[in-house]
């Protein structure tokens, strides 16, 4: 899958999981970017990711990311 | 020693300027002053702790540098278990050691057993459950390499016992402070305005309204036999009002006093009488204690549970706020306390309500009906829980709350409640109209004629004289936590 079809599917994730239609994700975008995702939010948001690409990720992988970015790079890693 | 004392103020006044002064021209020197001065505020209320704090700091530091220099994965992972070891074995030793021994022998008692355990005579270091959720927080993060080793230990030192937040907190992460103490420190006036306006707020709602409703809430609680269940709940209500002056009035203190020697310091609180359910009160609500076990606790067991769905959430959120309760100290009040917190997410989980807020808009100073009904409803819930806090044991808390259920409750209050919530909206009413600031009186103000301005901080200063000299002074509550 494409690395920009992958950013297309997560952001409606995102858009889903945190009730904001206003979320326009990039590769540079951070937690501290979207006002709903915190810590909490976070895992809501890597089930849903992995329910949708039918992957999983490791713990360590789970709180390493910086960004969105790093995230899809680890998504495209698995598919 | 505390903020409201005059040996604080004494000490603070020589201590900033020799900060400013002499010492600002050299980073090395000025850091080892403000460490020396920590170490100086710890020992004049408790020096026999300080060789603890010391040795903690010199553990974890060594730790650190070992951690960053190991190659081998296995032998990082023994390291930071180690570390962990030393700080939570500290803790629940100080602070938990009693508490497990006596329970223990209770348990063993109830089932046949005659053991004869012992408590020890534990002297309990003041600041210990701040100060090594710090340490905890710096070798956890170093492991997992969000953050670098601190090689400099007089900066290492001097985080672990930054004399501003060493007592109650908020707890800073390394990831934060450490980089303030590298960069050399630059005077501001406006920062130093700004400060000693949050300090002024601080001491206010601690002499006047904390203070005062100490008074109220000693009486009914004390005496709650002979209360009406409508007195008991005002009660109730003074307590949690009390409970956040004091702590959030400290913790003004705190950030004031750390921004006056040029740091930022994290937030503790966010107007959480104003939050429209217990989720978004405990975002609002000791932020940096919430945040931390947040991030060290909540989220790996929340990664760990998450194939189960809602109710591995839930379980989370009940181990992470059994823990939240445990924190405060050794007794199974907190522990009540931190579990019926946890069960009130049960619902706001199961809705799917966790990750979605509600927010008020910025600016807007009528709240509409709902919100209104929602954060009544969220008040009463964390009042009426706080009775549990309070007590000194269970029993005394449900005796109490068996108080409040009763027809008295719609009954007139036989206590003088008059003047306390006269004296309750008006806290209410400043905390809402400043809530878009980080304190409630940052801008107020500000566009009035100078005069007009410096005419009410002297009405603040002067009913801080006044009730502080005419009415009993109460020690701030989590200085014992």
């Amino acid at each position: 899958m494409e690395r920009t079809e992958i950013l297309n599917q997560v952001n409606d994730v995102f858009k889903e999981v945190l009730d904001n239609d206003d979320i326009a994700l990039q590769d540079e975008t951070q937690a501290s970017d979207i006002a709903e995702w915190d810590s909490l939010s976070h895992i809501q948001l890597v089930v849903e990711i992995e329910k949708h690409f039918r992957i999983r990720f490791t713990s360590k992988e789970i709180q390493s990311w910086k960004n969105v970015g790093e995230m899809i790079g680890t998504i495209q890693s698995r598919l | 020693m505390t903020f409201d004392s005059l040996v604080f103020l004494a000490f603070f006044t020589v201590f900033y300027l020799l900060y400013w002064f002499p010492f600002n021209n050299n980073l090395k020197l000025q850091n080892l002053f403000l460490l020396f001065a920590s170490y100086l505020f710890y020992s004049l209320g408790d020096w026999q702790c300080l060789f603890y704090l010391i040795g903690l700091s010199a553990a974890n530091y060594y730790l650190g540098i070992y951690i960053s220099r190991s190659q081998k994965v296995t032998v990082r992972k023994a390291l930071f278990i180690t570390g962990l070891v030393i700080d939570i074995g500290g803790l629940a030793f100080f602070k938990y050691f009693n508490f497990f021994v006596t329970s223990s022998d209770s348990l063993l008692h109830a089932i046949g057993l005659n053991p004869d355990l012992h408590t020890l005579n534990i002297l309990i270091p003041v600041g210990i459950s701040f100060y090594t959720f710090r340490v905890i927080s710096y070798l956890i993060d170093l492991q997992q390499e969000r953050i670098a080793v601190c090689k400099d230990l007089v900066i290492f030192f001097a985080y672990v016992s930054f004399f501003p937040s060493l007592l109650s907190g908020p707890i800073d992460r390394a990831k934060n402070f450490i980089p303030q103490l590298e960069r050399p420190r630059a005077f501001d006036y406006n920062r130093f305005v700004n400060a000693l306006r949050q300090i002024l707020w601080g001491f206010f709602k601690k002499a006047v309204f904390a203070n005062h409703l100490a008074i109220v809430t000693k009486d009914i609680f004390g005496n709650y036999q002979h209360y009406t269940a409508s007195a008991l709940l005002f009660g109730a209500l003074c307590y949690a009002i009390q409970l956040y002056a004091d702590f959030s009035g400290y913790t003004d203190i705190a950030i004031g006093v750390a921004q006056l020697l040029g740091f930022d310091i994290a937030r503790n609180f966010n107007y959480p009488f104003f939050a429209q359910n217990i989720a978004e009160y405990w975002r609002k609500w000791h932020m940096s204690l919430t945040s931390w076990l947040t991030d060290y606790l909540f989220t790996p067991l929340n990664i760990a549970f998450r194939d189960y769905g809602k109710w591995g959430i839930i379980l989370a959120v009940i181990i992470n706020f059994t823990i939240v309760g445990l924190w405060h100290g050794a007794n199974w009040t907190y522990v009540l306390f931190g579990f019926l917190h946890g069960c009130y997410f049960i619902p706001i989980i199961l809705k799917g309500r966790l990750y979605k807020r509600k927010k008020i808009e910025k600016k807007r100073l009528i709240p509409s009906v709902r919100e209104l009904a929602n954060m009544t409803g969220t008040f009463l819930l964390v009042a009426l829980t706080l009775v549990i806090f309070r007590a000194e044991t269970i029993s005394a808390a449900f005796s109490y709350l068996r108080g409040l259920v009763s027809i008295s409750i719609f009954a007139a209050p036989n206590y003088a409640v008059w003047p306390t919530a006269g004296f309750l909206s008006l806290f209410l009413l400043i905390e809402w109209t400043g809530k878009d600031n980080e304190y409630p009186i940052q801008s107020l103000g500000l566009k009035w004629p100078t005069w007009c301005r410096w005419s009410l901080y002297m009405v603040m200063v002067t009913l801080i004289y006044y009730y502080s000299v005419s009415g009993p002074t109460e020690q701030f509550i989590y200085v014992q936590f």
